[in-house]
């Protein structure tokens, strides 16, 4: 507790120093062009995550976040020809924000005070929900995550997702190692575990990807946690956190958002919010 | 430099002496200089004593004019700002802050309502008298935002939420209907009413909160903007002041130099009190704005941000206070609400945890701050980490900030005991319970309120001092600038004079 608090602290004061010279500047800040006012576009995706944010090979991203990304560009001016994908790794999202080497990030990233701390997130653009996902003949049996007591779930190495289930909730499963839940889906599918948990939106990929197989899997709808999805921004690009904020708004109220949902996870069971989640504020 | 070329080589005659006297065209025919006719911009100079003496009144008093032009524009900056950001957007923007809270309070009032039931002592009549009060308001505070509402995105929003209003009422209303038809104490009420309050709750929880509140941060960057744009407007006229201010002692100075040389005199006495009155205007016109800039600041981020983010704490740990209840009367949504609890109370108050057991521990722990190192990040912690002007203001906001975390201790111990009273299969004894909690939470709920206090305070003393700071400039600005030109004219006269009864 007292490492993570002084870790926090130390953030806390990184925060400080930064926000010191924008705030002593401000038009030596406002001189960095904001992505409000931007003709070209870098945004940072995930490239291995079926459905949300994936590609094979060399060939163009595809996914529900790839498609966000390009409809809040559009929505900022910025034409599809003008927006470029930039593969991003949870432990260098921050970084390549802070050094301009993405513009936005759109990677099923979660807000959390702590990383509120060093980026600004427009949106969340959803909010989505730890979840379980089984194989279909088990749906019966496991209905919540307190049926997973004894049953063999899936942990991948580095993700939270196994440890909330097993520390946080008590709930005691069974471990099964894996580097990566594409390695998790195929155990599912071979029956060398029984669950899969992270947030639904991946399950939904996950499941979307096996289905296209022949293989069909099930969505518990036990939602245990709020991963409020939102676009990572620079701290100090407030102009262009509310032009993004902006963007969201419209593409919920214009029908974008519910078609894109449910064109990426429309048939894998999901429970989707289709209205407009609460934003985060950028300042 | 002008003098030495108009001087004749033998040095300055006195002016009385010097022979015709300027008249314009004139002068180069008669005196045969032996210069060579001044060319390229030279030949815009004037090159007689009385013509250059005219053109430096000239442009004194143009640079008077300027200067008093953008000291005029200025002030207007000033004013807009504070009227916009103190006595129109400003408040507006509060108020429908105050819709969510309100929103939240009718859900909140309909759970009680609904888990009260027949009880005796009219629970159920009061929690439903609130739920009305609150529709009110909520109804007043949503007709102000849409007033606010100045884009498309906004107007959709607030009709949205209009619409989504109207069937939150439908459902509630089924719902207390159907509760009514079937009596039951205290506790759960039956599984269809369940169902139909299970409906509003997401109604609410999903559409209507998120949409008041999007449409509050909407309207808090229309103040935002405003603010920003007539600071730096403020600012850039008091460096156009300064620049106008100084440009004009230049030239009143220079002609000081220039009559004291050419006619012989020790001092202008007229001309010099204008280069002092001009002194005194530019050195107040500037401390004047400088206090205006600092007074829309003081009014925007000692005032209004705090007001605006504390009262969506309020709002956010009332929700949180609900969802207690809602604990309680839908078991089978328990596990659901006892996290949207959880990621409520780290919204107000972060302090990393898995789970609520471990959170309610962790905020029993020392909490105590210093202000820029406060050991907890959420709204709380933003404004605990807000700096504070004097040490006075400091201690103030420091004190009843540690009333708060009192308060809010309280309140999350009596969360644990509310849950582990349900853990252990006493959930009669929790529901009874939530009569007393309910009254730390209002304790707590007034320690907030003292926080907006605080901050609503310096928010009107510098809205106070912004309108008090502007006002009579726009009488002081005309009376000074004539009062100049009068004293530069005066100056000058007799010295033109001389050259007309020369003439």
């Amino acid at each position: 507790m007292v490492e993570v608090r002084a870790r926090r602290t130390a953030a806390a004061a990184a925060a400080l120093t930064m926000l010191g010279p924008a705030a002593a500047c401000g038009l030596a800040d406002a001189g960095e062009t904001s992505v409000a006012t931007k003709d070209r576009l870098v945004i940072g995706v995930n490239a291995d995550q079926p459905g949300v944010g994936e590609r094979e090979g060399d060939g163009p991203y595809k996914g529900f976040d790839i498609d966000v990304a390009k409809a809040i560009a559009g929505r900022l001016g910025v034409a599809g020809k003008n927006v470029a994908f930039k593969r991003v790794y949870s432990a260098t999202r921050e970084k390549m924000l802070q050094d301009g080497e993405v513009d936005l990030v759109v990677a099923s990233y979660s807000v959390t005070p702590e990383r509120k701390v060093k980026v600004a997130f427009a949106g969340p653009y959803y909010v989505a929900h730890q979840d379980v996902l089984v194989r279909a003949s088990d749906a019966g049996k496991i209905r919540s995550i307190h049926d997973l007591k004894g049953r063999r779930l899936c942990k991948v190495r580095g993700s939270v997702s196994f440890p909330r289930i097993h520390d946080e909730q008590g709930v005691a499963a069974l471990p099964v190692e894996e580097d990566g839940y594409s390695a998790c889906l195929t155990d599912l599918v071979e029956n060398r575990l029984d669950a899969v948990s992270t947030d639904d939106l991946i399950l939904a990929g996950l499941a979307g990807k096996a289905a296209a197989n022949g293989r069909k899997l099930t969505i518990v709808n036990a939602s245990f946690t709020d991963e409020p999805y939102g676009v990572g921004i620079r701290r100090s690009d407030v102009d262009g956190c509310e032009a993004v904020n902006k963007a969201i708004t419209g593409l919920y109220q214009d029908g974008t958002m519910p078609q894109l949902l449910k064109r990426w996870f429309g048939n894998t069971g999901l429970k989707l919010t289709t209205t407009v989640p609460q934003f985060e504020g950028c300042v | 430099m002008t003098a030495v070329q108009q001087s004749p080589p033998a040095g300055p005659p006195a002016p009385a002496t010097q022979a015709p006297p300027a008249r314009r065209g004139s002068a180069g025919r008669l005196r045969h200089a032996p210069e060579k006719p001044p060319a390229g911009i030279a030949r815009l100079l004037p090159r007689t004593v009385a013509a250059r003496v005219r053109a430096l009144t000239a442009l004194s008093l143009v640079l008077l004019v300027v200067l008093l032009g953008i000291g005029w524009a200025a002030v207007a900056n000033a004013r807009e700002g504070v009227r916009v950001i103190g006595h129109d957007a400003g408040p507006q923007v509060v108020a429908t802050g105050d819709l969510y809270f309100q929103l939240s309070d009718m859900d909140a009032q309909l759970a009680n309502a609904l888990l009260i039931g027949d009880a005796p002592g009219g629970g159920r009549d009061q929690a439903v008298a609130r739920y009305d009060d609150n529709r009110r308001k909520a109804g007043d505070a949503l007709l102000k935002a849409a007033k606010l509402a100045d884009e498309t995105t906004e107007n959709n929003t607030a009709r949205d939420l209009l619409d989504a209003l109207g069937r939150y009422e439908r459902l509630a209303g089924q719902a207390l209907l159907l509760d009514r038809q079937s009596p039951h104490p205290s506790g759960p009420p039956s599984q269809q009413v369940t169902e139909l309050y299970r409906q509003a709750a997401d109604l609410m929880k999903l559409d209507l909160l998120p949409k008041a509140y999007n449409l509050t941060l909407d309207n808090g960057t229309l103040v935002r903007h405003t603010y920003e744009d007539r600071r730096s407007a403020v600012l850039m006229g008091r460096t156009g002041v300064l620049v106008a201010g100084v440009a004009l002692l230049a030239t009143l100075a220079g002609f000081q130099l220039y009559l004291a040389k050419r006619f012989r005199r020790l001092l202008n006495v007229p001309l010099a009190l204008a280069t002092i009155g001009t002194l005194v205007l530019v050195g107040a016109g500037t401390l004047m704005l400088s206090g205006q800039a600092g007074h829309l600041r003081k009014a925007k981020e000692e005032g209004f941000d705090s007001i605006l983010a504390l009262s969506r704490t309020r709002a956010i740990s009332n929700s949180a206070n609900a969802d207690e209840t809602r604990f309680l009367l839908d078991p089978g949504r328990a596990d659901a609400y006892e996290q949207v609890y959880l990621s409520k109370s780290q919204t107000v108050l972060y302090l990393k945890a898995g789970n609520l057991t471990q959170y309610n521990a962790a905020v029993q722990k020392d909490l105590s701050f210093e202000p820029g190192r406060a050991p907890f990040l959420g709204f709380l912690g933003t404004e605990a980490n807000r700096p504070a002007e004097s040490a006075e203001q400091k201690a103030q906001l420091v004190n009843v900030m540690n009333g708060v975390l009192r308060d809010y201790r309280k309140v999350q111990a009596n969360d644990r005991r509310m849950r582990d009273l349900v853990k252990g299969g006493q959930r009669d004894q929790a529901v009874a319970a939530r009569g007393a909690a309910g009254a730390d939470f209002t304790r707590y709920d007034r320690s907030l309120q003292a926080l907006i206090g605080i901050h609503r305070k310096a928010f009107d003393d510098a809205v106070r001092d912004g309108d008090g700071g502007t006002s009579g400039w726009y009488a002081v600005l005309p009376a000074a600038g004539a009062a100049i030109a009068l004293l530069v004219l005066a100056g000058v006269r007799p010295r033109l004079a001389e050259y007309r009864w020369s003439k």
